[in-house]
């Protein structure tokens, strides 16, 4: 039978190259590309951003191949830069791979995935008029790590030609040529060689809960998910790749201290104090270079407020706070290193892993029970405070109902997987308009406190100092600017999440939420 | 998406030569790009060793459609597709009188194949017909190939004219010199008298061997020999055009 979308397959041990090549001699005219033979890194995103998006990226030396994951056409070869320690979009030269990689890759980097060496070659399947009509690769595998060596056949057809392709299939079934390949399946086995699959990391917080859980079984899977997403990104964190990975560590961080204080009477109360103080300890130690990644981040979006002429001050600022990104790291990654983190961490494992002596109140309730209450109180909480949202509410009150949007966020993510996909998607929809503005408002607020600081701090006297002055000085009015804009807009995102179809939607899915059956 | 047609009223001025040339460089430089062999000789479908179908003649290109898309055919290079000509398409002028707006059937039909390509080359047969009509109808470009003669610059003239007749601007009309020999006193003048003029590209596609062996080799002379003085005179026209085709 015919699979005409498999066009690779393992190469029966029993047969030769030059065999096939002889039969299909018979049928067509054959030319041979001369051999290749590469050592290609694959490299992707930590959390796959290309291959999410079915991209698959590999380098040899300088030279860049981005394709197709399923079809294995080329999307781009172009030469760009040596995939070595924090290779970003922006270290490529100006091109397409560029334009391919940018959007998709935003502020991460890429880092090597799995390491291959591709043998192959390529035949040409001619007509009489010594036209190309269908190519045959012939290619070995190996990996660097693991000794199987895969040898395997791809077969491509060339537009207009269906029946020399339809030709070539029949010679190859004959042949014993049935068993079908991944094109990829070097890729995803030095993936494992290293200890990594391809998507088995995401930012995203995904947990399966089943209604029959009990509320300790769902609050432990979701805090060892949590812990894991910590441990993952510890390593990142440490070699400094990219931001994102202290970004999403203290997430990790953020949402477990989320889950001690949300959900209570589940884990014993002497318990939860000692890990939420714990954790407040590893997201303080965080903080700092979080903070200056952050404005580091905006550089490019800074230098565009301000006119040329306080352009290159402003640059100098930025190398200011470089270098204090630079030791506010290296004060982290001691911390983070230190015996009392590795305590928090390794106690809190051990936690997850043994059951209480005296277990709480509530650890036995059904988890589809009290998710509702738990997220119906944050909603409640949301919607007392953000009714009294108004333009001229005071910072300090915003970035309180920020805070408590971020918990109804944070509750609704926990348990989703029990409510109907649709539904949280459009709740979580709405929020995020909501969080969105009280986010970008707050960043601006906390910006200004910083660039306001940091004048504070520039003595007078040197022409430096004046120049650096007048530039953050233009940019605290362009971020004020702005952030009183976005006071205009509090009512109408609040208007549209407390919305009456909204909050009936919140009362049916959490308020009288009746013991599943 | 753009459609270039490649064109002049005369014959024998590299018109084949640049399309496939021209066609194969955008495919290298990432833009999925069709080459139409609208010539009945059938020289680009030859350079590129693609016959088309039995069944294939100019009423089913006219047709469009699915008659077009099953009678694209993939080169031998990524990329690069072709719709072969076919003899039939010498009378060409009489299928289209068939059709309501005959002047703009070609335009028609091209339409759905710029979803699928970026770049759509015409290798235009050397005549002034209503086939040219149609041509100039749907093309964003107009590439003359000139030889820097006073008969070529004639021959420019008279496209000006017919353009001007058929109510289209002159400022799609970019115009090359083509087959130029050093040696020939009356090439450099005819260069120098013309290189400022508007719509006059800065690369020179030089005389040489290497093009006309094309026949020989059935490649584009990118593709046989890269480093080539023609290849890298084909190199700079390219660049030179994809400014006009980014804008």
């Amino acid at each position: 039978m015919h699979q005409p979308d498999t066009d690779t397959w393992f190469m029966p041990d029993s047969l030769q190259v030059s065999a096939l090549l002889s039969v299909l001699a018979a049928e067509f005219g054959v030319a041979a590309t001369p051999e290749y033979s590469a050592t290609v890194v694959y490299a992707d995103s930590f959390d796959w951003r290309l291959f999410r998006q079915g991209y698959i990226l590999h380098c040899h030396n300088q030279a860049w191949t981005l394709y197709h994951g399923d079809s294995g056409e080329i999307t781009v070869q172009q030469g760009g830069p040596e995939l070595n320690r924090s290779c970003f979009a922006r270290d490529f030269p100006p091109g397409v791979l560029r334009e391919v990689l940018a959007p998709l890759l935003a502020v991460r980097c890429l880092l090597p995935m799995a390491t291959v060496t591709l043998i192959g070659h390529q035949i040409r399947l001619l007509n009489r008029d010594e036209k190309t009509v269908a190519r045959v690769v012939f290619e070995e595998q190996r990996l660097a790590t693991a000794q199987p060596v895969f040898r395997m056949l791809r077969l491509f057809g060339i537009r207009g030609y269906d029946q020399a392709l339809h030709t070539v299939r029949r010679i190859l079934e004959e042949n014993g040529v049935t068993q079908p390949a991944s094109p990829l399946i070097g890729f995803v086995e030095g993936c494992k060689g290293e200890g990594r699959q391809p998507l088995d990391y995401s930012s995203k917080f995904t947990m399966e809960l089943h209604a029959g859980y009990t509320a300790r079984q769902a609050m432990v899977r979701i805090y060892r998910q949590l812990l894991t997403a910590i441990n993952q990104n510890i390593p990142g964190v440490i070699e400094d790749f990219d931001s994102e990975f202290l970004h999403d560590l203290r997430v990790a961080i953020r949402r477990t201290r989320s889950g001690l204080s949300l959900v209570k009477n589940v884990l014993p109360t002497p318990v939860v104090e000692s890990f939420k103080k714990d954790f407040g300890i590893l997201g303080s130690i965080t903080g700092p270079t979080r903070d200056l990644d952050v404005y580091l981040l905006e550089q490019d979006d800074y230098l565009a407020r301000l006119p040329t002429t306080l352009q290159p001050a402003l640059h100098a600022f930025f190398e200011g706070l470089a270098l204090r990104r630079q030791a506010a790291h290296k004060k982290m990654v001691r911390a983070l290193q230190s015996k009392k983190s590795k305590a928090i961490l390794s106690a809190w494992k051990h936690y997850l892993t043994s059951d209480d002596q005296e277990p709480a109140s509530a650890a036995e309730v059904d988890i589809g029970h009290l998710s509702g209450r738990i997220i119906f109180r944050r909603f409640k909480r949301v919607m007392k405070d953000g009714k009294a949202l108004d333009a001229a509410t005071p910072d300090a009150e915003v970035h309180r109902l920020r805070i408590q949007c971020k918990k109804l966020r944070y509750a609704i993510e926990f348990f989703s997987s029990l409510y109907p996909v649709e539904e949280i998607a459009l709740l979580v929809r709405q929020l995020k308009k909501l969080q969105d503005i009280l986010g970008a408002f707050n960043d601006l607020s906390v910006q200004q406190e910083m660039l306001h600081r940091s004048l504070e701090g520039l003595r007078a006297g040197s022409h430096r100092n004046l120049e650096q002055a007048a530039a953050l000085g233009g940019l605290m009015q362009s971020l004020f600017q702005q952030q009183q804009e976005l006071r205009g807009h509090f009512a109408e995102a609040f208007a549209m999440f407390s919305d009456p179809q909204n909050e009936a939607l919140f009362n049916r899915l959490f308020r009288n939420r009746q013991e599943p059956s | 998406m753009s459609i270039i047609a490649v064109y002049n009223i005369k014959g024998g001025v590299g018109k084949t030569a640049t399309s496939v040339n021209l066609a194969y460089l955008s495919s290298r430089h990432g833009h999925k790009t069709l080459l139409c062999d609208m010539d009945p000789q059938g020289s680009a479908s030859f350079y590129f060793r693609i016959r088309a179908a039995k069944k294939f003649n100019s009423k089913k290109l006219l047709k469009g459609g699915k008659h077009i898309e099953e009678n694209i055919k993939g080169t031998d290079f990524p990329s690069l597709d072709m719709l072969p000509a076919d003899f039939s398409y010498r009378n060409i002028d009489i299928a289209l009188d068939d059709f309501k707006k005959s002047n703009q059937r070609l335009s028609k039909v091209l339409q759905p194949l710029q979803s699928e390509y970026e770049q759509i080359f015409l290798d235009c047969p050397p005549n002034i017909t209503l086939l040219s009509e149609n041509i100039f109808f749907a093309a964003d470009y107009i590439l003359v190939p000139v030889i820097p003669t006073t008969l070529s610059l004639l021959s420019l003239k008279q496209l000006f004219d017919f353009l001007e007749k058929i109510g289209h601007s002159r400022d799609k009309v970019l115009i090359f010199f083509s087959m130029a020999e050093k040696r020939k006193k009356m090439h450099i003048e005819m260069m120098q008298a013309m290189q400022n003029k508007t719509g006059v590209l800065q690369a020179v596609i030089p005389y040489s061997a290497d093009v006309e062996r094309m026949g020989v080799y059935r490649q584009p002379v990118n593709a046989a020999m890269p480093g080539s003085v023609a290849a890298t005179a084909y190199e700079k026209l390219w660049d030179e055009i994809s400014v006009y085709l980014a804008s």
